[in-house]
């Protein structure tokens, strides 16, 4: 049997392959799954990627360092300037370039901002796959919101190219943090609204309690992070491990669950929100409304010759960047740590043995991004 | 569970559901009416890219490479000439591919005379792909149809009824205002 393609077993006629997308809905994106079926049981999973490969890696290759900033913004379309973090943390330390406090906290800011903006991408699409349809225009409405802030200062909604070495690229807009503030209390207002419908719903409590849980062994075993492994008992956070930006300067909690179901990943992304809103209150009383925005960072940026691996913890996990520079304008090496393709992964331990409808709920709660993964 | 206390249950979540959307009912929905009401989209937008001119019509760009040098997506083609009365160059072909553009808005960053800007005109859709690819012509008269434009240089400028270039009054400014309220002799030099 070769690897990319299930082949029927000879002598079991009970046995259908099934191929779930590339093109279908509930797969956020292009990815296809091939399956075995015996009836509504998924007997084996073979996962297939790389239908929205874009050669980024090999691109930035060919850029010098300012030039790659854009392209990194383009893995994780929906969470923003948290893919140009790492990369911009590990030039400034091979630079030795000074970050301004107010720079770090601008930058925290925005981090947490795009971390709520995916998880309510995450919970309207989440809940769309269950067959709810009215959280995914609700979560989109309130995404608008972020996203108009985010354009106000950055001149982009989805890709704002907003970082830069040493600080961001200009400063915010003087209504920023009014309408920060006026979106964390109404986010607070609608995460109520939000618990009724999507974590005190017993049709999602049917739908997601005990499905697809993943053990604390395996899921380290696997390399998954993020969400994913926070909801099986790991309370591994890069923010808290590796504290990088205003983290430190922060207090906020790691969500964890024990218990490794789609339910448990359901709870801990909620969590990770109004932690996410608490990180943002205080960095609203923290930072300074005036002052520095950028450190003096080189006009010619090249690095020392050597190597360098950063992460940070976006949405969906630890994303790394390991960068080697030679010296020069260009980079040697830049590979991505996806945090969406490992978790992607686990989908063969996770569906064998899972019913078909079970599945759609078990891949929407690993909430993957095929722009991350398949880069 | 009891029968009497799943239905209960379904009540209850259907009750709770019910009077979550009713509540959204009566809030002011975000959604744009749009080919009939035009977004007001901030003066920072990166929609789509212009070069200026002066207001005597002559041209901004001192042809120095910059753009072309900072564009990640390598979109840029500028062939250019030594002006044979007086000092710099002059422009011979300025093409931006829109099509591969990615609207970062680096070659706005790294444009020493602020001749190269975003400007918020997004109606771009076209069923030709060639005709998105910008000659000089077509760039001038991008900034010739918009009302304002932005550059890091300077700011937020507006074209007045008369055609004059002015800047922006300080509220329609963005963030980083010290940056932009420097004078543009200062630039130039």
């Amino acid at each position: 049997m070769s690897t990319m393609n299930l082949e029927p077993v000879p002598g079991r006629t009970d046995e259908m392959i099934v191929n779930m997308g590339p093109q279908h809905p509930a797969t956020h994106g292009v990815l296809r799954v091939v399956l075995g079926l015996e009836g509504e049981r998924i007997t084996r999973a073979v996962p297939h990627i790389g239908y929205l490969h874009r050669n980024h890696e090999k691109i930035e290759e060919a850029r010098t360092y300012p030039m790659v900033i854009p392209y990194t913004d383009r893995m994780d379309y929906v969470s923003g300037t948290q893919n140009e973090l790492p990369f911009v943390l590990a030039i400034e330390d091979m630079l030795g370039v000074e970050v301004p406090d107010r720079a770090r906290k601008i930058r925290t800011m925005f981090f947490e901002l795009f971390r709520l903006a995916s998880h309510l991408v995450w919970m309207g699409t989440a809940m769309l796959d269950l067959g709810a349809i009215s959280p995914f225009l609700y979560t989109f409405w309130d995404r608008e919101i972020i996203l108009g802030i985010v354009e106000k200062t950055a001149g982009a909604r989805m890709l704002p190219n907003y970082y830069t070495f040493g600080g961001v690229r200009r400063d915010v807009h003087p209504d920023f943090f009014k309408e920060v503030a006026d979106l964390l209390d109404h986010l607070e207002r609608r995460m109520v609204d939000y618990e009724h419908l999507v974590l005190e719903s017993p049709v999602v409590h049917a739908r997601t309690i005990g499905v697809g849980v993943l053990s604390k062994e395996r899921a380290i075993a696997r390399g998954v992070s993020g969400p994913v492994l926070r909801a099986s008992g790991v309370a591994y956070d890069v923010r808290k491990a590796f504290p990088y930006d205003a983290y430190p300067d922060v207090e906020f909690e790691i969500p964890t669950s024990p218990d490794g179901d789609t339910y448990a990943r359901f709870w801990v992304r909620f969590q990770e929100m109004y932690q996410s809103i608490r990180i943002l209150r205080q960095l609203l009383e923290l930072t300074p409304k005036t002052g520095p925005f950028k450190g003096k960072a080189p006009a010619r940026i090249k690095p020392p010759a050597g190597e360098r691996y950063r992460a940070v913890e976006n949405s969906r996990g630890e994303l790394g960047v390991f960068v080697i520079s030679d010296g020069t304008d260009k980079p040697y090496r830049v590979k991505h740590r996806g945090a969406a393709f490992s978790n992607l992964q686990i989908i063969p331990d996770l569906f064998i043995g899972a019913k078909f409808s079970d599945a759609i709920a078990i891949l929407s709660s690993l909430d993957p991004v095929f722009g991350e993964i398949d880069r | 569970m009891s029968l009497l206390q799943e239905v209960w249950q379904a009540v209850k979540a259907i009750g709770t559901g019910m009077a979550t959307v009713h509540k959204r009912v009566y809030e002011e929905a975000p959604t744009e009416f749009y080919p009939y009401v035009k977004p007001d989209l901030p003066p920072v937008s990166v929609q789509s890219l212009a070069l200026v001119e002066n207001e005597d019509g002559s041209e901004r760009c001192i042809v120095c490479l910059q753009c072309e040098r900072a564009c990640p997506a390598q979109v840029i083609t500028i062939e250019r000439h030594r002006n044979p009365e007086g000092k710099g160059f002059l422009i011979d072909r300025f093409d931006i591919d829109l099509v591969n553009c990615m609207y970062c808005a680096a070659c706005v960053e790294a444009c020493p005379v602020s001749s190269i800007v975003t400007i918020q005109d997004f109606e771009m859709s076209t069923y030709d792909l060639r005709t998105l690819r910008a000659d000089i012509d077509f760039l001038h008269e991008q900034a010739r149809n918009s009302r304002q434009w932005y550059s890091p240089k300077f700011g937020v400028e507006i074209r007045t009824e008369d055609g004059r270039i002015e800047k922006a009054p300080p509220e329609m400014q963005p963030g980083g205002l010290a940056e932009i309220l420097k004078p543009a002799e200062e630039v130039d030099s």
